[in-house]
């Protein structure tokens, strides 16, 4: 029965906006068996919120390997360095079989420095209601989806892809976050289903 | 799973709404029957014989696909993936539509292979039972057919940059070869596979590509490659990769002549993964006793000169029509457009009024351009028109466009330029006339064609100089050499090409300024300097032949042609002990050198009688 009424309450979050989300994610059953969290790489649970104590969060959803979620490496990594200690980046392997040494890997060869997170519960994905990896989610500072979908217009659809961006919705959406402007409406991305992953 | 809405939209369309109603309302993760019914499509049943067969080539370990296809596990954690890309024929990548004429290795799924994909998908990936799994597929492991019998790797690894857009590069990989050797098959390892959208091989004779690289062997980029040939050579094969590639042997008699210092240059088109990627190609060489027997050609129809695209242009189009001269089978075709191409069609008009598509592809995408072999190969008698329709979209629609916004394109190498290319590889058929040798006919049609279309097109009128002058038609020859020196006058092939026309025509007086113009525009040019020191002795001037002779032996050292010449001339001014050296080494070049061996002879029969 808890868990059913995790279940409602991380949907009700998506729903009702801005402050209310927060004391009712404050609120979630603390049980273990029943709270699906997000992992650090060393397995212990992690909170991205509770991490960026208040700043803008940015969770950006990635898979080894899917070849257009490797292609934004280098525009993701550099997102990250830009904006730096502005907002709390993430980048959450929602595959259950990306083991905590694979990721590693990865991120060593695709020359990310951002911080890492496992999502095998899919956890963060419900939250951050993305659908394939790439998608990103910026979240105010207030816990509130402020967009989820595509990080720019790169691709608009498998094997159709432009020679640059024309479109950089990830960025304005940060910029949004950050100034309290209107972000960018949500656009789904291209890529590999996250609901390939269970 | 519930709030996938818009996953589900994407593989359900097309099915009943009923399947997708109840689809919708459950959770198939948790409800799937653990056994399936006769209603279900099972992964061992129904997908795998098909993933076998059409992804496992590429989607294994260590080829281009991002995972590998090739157990149950493999299938079910890429289910609905794989149902949207086979939906919308992104994978597997096929751009021609079906037609009469196949294709060798179609890689097009069936309607019916789809929606059988698909409805595995939807019904949650069922595995099915064992008893009806096929056996998995067996690749060969290395190199494809055998082990080459030499293997050569580029000089010089290429680093492809982590991001940014599409990348051409080029090496140039020096052949191990002495003597003429005769090639049955090349095996093209391109390096990384999952960068490398695809590679060319170009045989490049006079290894003219090597003025494009900025240091000895370090490679260059590029797109298009313009690889010059001083001699008729129409023996012409096709050496192309693709993901799933597999090197197939050149047919029987077909054998590729590689001649001492060729140069193979390695064409690769490249996408950024990103990470930065070392690319470091070889070539596996498979040689043969067989001399080439029979000797296909490529024809090429293009227009470049329509190509002229105003921006935001959704339908601009571009043709050609070629009219066989001759019966031949074709073999293989390659339509070439660069990132506006849009729907790119060839068409053949049999001399009888009915016609064949040879290739329609409604939707280009440069990035899984191939060469497309037929299955069997496509007899076309004389008079057969082969046409080129190709059309163009400059809109900011064609999201390839490599111009935001659009801008008027023309043609070129670039990349942002574009082309309206098609190759086809004919085998003419043989002759009964053997003196007649239909390659030649075939390329002096074409290029009077290519004439037609462009008056100023130098190559055309250079190799139809060519062409005439092996046939014996001088005088038109010496024309087209001349509009083809007017058209590039500091070209030193073309002044080089008219001077030994006009010397052999006997016109000694007038090849002579020609010689020269050679020599200015290029120095080393040893036919030049060969030529001129031969037009120089027909006018007795000895002294000035020796000189050119010894430039042309100072770049070819081994050439028993210049040195004979040069021993003759040094005999004609009485430097007969000089004379005598260079007689001899023309004949440990060549022991059968004839002309060296008769002067040689009469100097030491009657050596007084020359001195005077």
């Amino acid at each position: 029965m808890r868990r059913r009424s995790l279940t409602l309450r991380q949907l009700l979050s998506f729903l009702l906006s801005i402050a209310a989300a927060a004391p009712l994610l404050g609120a979630l059953p603390s049980s273990p068996a029943a709270q699906k969290t997000a992992l650090h790489l060393d397995g212990t649970p992690a909170d991205p919120f509770l991490a960026a104590s208040g700043k803008p969060v940015v969770l950006i959803f990635v898979h080894t390997d899917c070849p257009i979620s490797n292609r934004y490496a280098p525009l993701i990594q550099r997102i990250g360095s830009e904006y730096g200690a502005k907002i709390g980046l993430w980048l959450v392997y929602p595959n259950k079989t990306s083991t905590a040494e694979k990721i590693r890997q990865h991120d060593r060869e695709y020359g990310y420095k951002l911080a890492a997170l496992r999502d095998p519960q899919h956890a963060l994905v419900t939250q951050a209601q993305v659908q394939v990896t790439p998608e990103a989610a910026v979240f105010d500072a207030n816990r509130h989806l402020l967009y989820h979908g595509r990080i720019d217009d790169l691709y608009q659809d498998f094997g159709r892809a432009r020679p640059a961006a024309t479109t950089h919705e990830l960025d304005d959406a940060i910029q949004a976050a950050l100034s309290g402007k209107t972000p960018p409406p949500n656009t789904p991305g291209v890529g590999c289903y996250i609901a390939d992953l269970e | 799973m519930t709030s996938s809405g818009r996953t589900i939209v994407a593989w359900l369309l097309g099915f009943s709404s009923a399947t997708a109603a109840a689809f919708a309302t459950h959770d198939g993760a948790t409800e799937r029957p653990s056994m399936p019914t006769a209603q279900h499509a099972t992964f061992n049943r129904d997908i795998a014989p098909i993933f076998f067969r059409y992804c496992a080539p590429c989607h294994r370990p260590d080829e281009a696909g991002p995972f590998p296809l090739l157990t149950y596990r493999d299938a079910k954690a890429h289910a609905r993936q794989i149902a949207a890309v086979v939906s919308k024929r992104f994978m597997p990548p096929w751009l021609p539509e079906p037609q009469e004429l196949r294709f060798a290795d179609e890689l097009r799924l069936s309607d019916e292979q789809i929606a059988l994909i698909q409805k595995w998908a939807e019904q949650g990936a069922v595995e099915g039972v064992p008893a009806d799994l096929p056996a998995a597929p067996q690749f060969v492991p290395g190199w494809q057919i055998g082990r080459p019998d030499e293997i050569i790797e580029a000089a010089k690894p290429y680093t492809l940059p982590a991001g940014g857009s599409d990348m051409y590069w080029n090496f140039i990989f020096r052949t191990p070869v002495d003597r003429t050797r005769w090639l049955r098959a090349i095996e093209i390892r391109p390096g990384d596979k999952r960068v490398v959208h695809h590679a060319n091989i170009l045989v490049d004779r006079n290894q003219s590509a090597r003025r494009m690289e900025a240091e000895p062997r370090a490679g260059f980029p590029g797109m298009e490659l313009k690889i010059e040939s001083e001699t008729f050579d129409p023996d012409s094969h096709f050496f192309f990769w693709k993901p799933g590639t597999v090197p197939r042997p050149e047919p029987e008699g077909m054998s590729v002549r590689l001649d001492k210092d060729t140069d193979l240059v390695l064409n690769i088109h490249l996408q950024p993964s990103g990470k930065a990627e070392k690319i470091h190609p070889n070539l596996g060489l498979y040689f043969t006793d067989k001399p080439a027997t029979h000797f296909p050609v490529l024809l090429q129809l293009e227009n470049d000169r329509q190509l002229d695209i105003p921006p935001d242009e959704k339908h601009f189009l571009v043709t050609d029509e070629f009219t066989l001269p001759v019966d031949v089978d074709l073999l293989a075709i390659y339509p070439h457009a660069h990132y506006l191409g849009k729907d790119l069609q060839a068409l053949a008009t049999l001399p009888d009024g009915s016609a064949k598509t040879l290739i329609h592809i409604p939707q280009w995408n440069l990035n899984w351009q191939a060469v497309y072999r037929y299955a069997d190969p496509v007899s076309l008698p004389k008079g057969t028109t082969i046409s080129m329709r190709y059309t163009y979209d400059n809109s900011s629609e064609n999201l390839a466009n490599p111009n935001n916004p659009p801008r008027r394109v023309v043609a070129g190498n670039r990349s942002s330029d574009e082309m309206a290319h098609l190759w086809l590889q004919v085998l003419p058929r043989a002759s009964s006339d053997t003196a007649f040798d239909p390659r030649m006919l075939l390329q002096e049609t074409m290029a009077r064609h290519n004439l037609e279309k462009d008056p100023a097109d130098f190559e055309a009128h250079y190799n139809l100089a060519a062409m005439l002058q092996t046939r014996g038609a001088e005088a038109e020859a010496i024309q087209n050499f001349e509009l083809a020196v007017r058209l590039r006058p500091q070209d030193a092939t073309a002044n080089n090409a008219l001077g030994a026309s006009l010397l052999a025509a006997g016109r000694i007086g007038e090849a002579i300024p020609y010689l020269h113009a050679a020599l200015r525009a290029q120095p080393d040019n040893f036919d030049a300097h060969y030529n001129l020191a031969s037009a120089l002795v027909s006018q007795d001037r000895f002294l000035e032949a020796i000189e050119h002779y010894r430039a042309a032996i100072r770049l070819h050292p081994d050439d028993a042609n210049a040195e004979a010449n040069l021993g003759g001339a040094l005999a004609e001014t009485g430097k007969l002990s000089e004379a005598k050296l260079h007689l001899q080494r023309a004949l440990r070049i060549d022991p059968h050198h004839q002309l060296a061996l008769e002067n040689l002879e009469q100097i030491n029969r009657d050596p007084k009688n020359l001195q005077q």
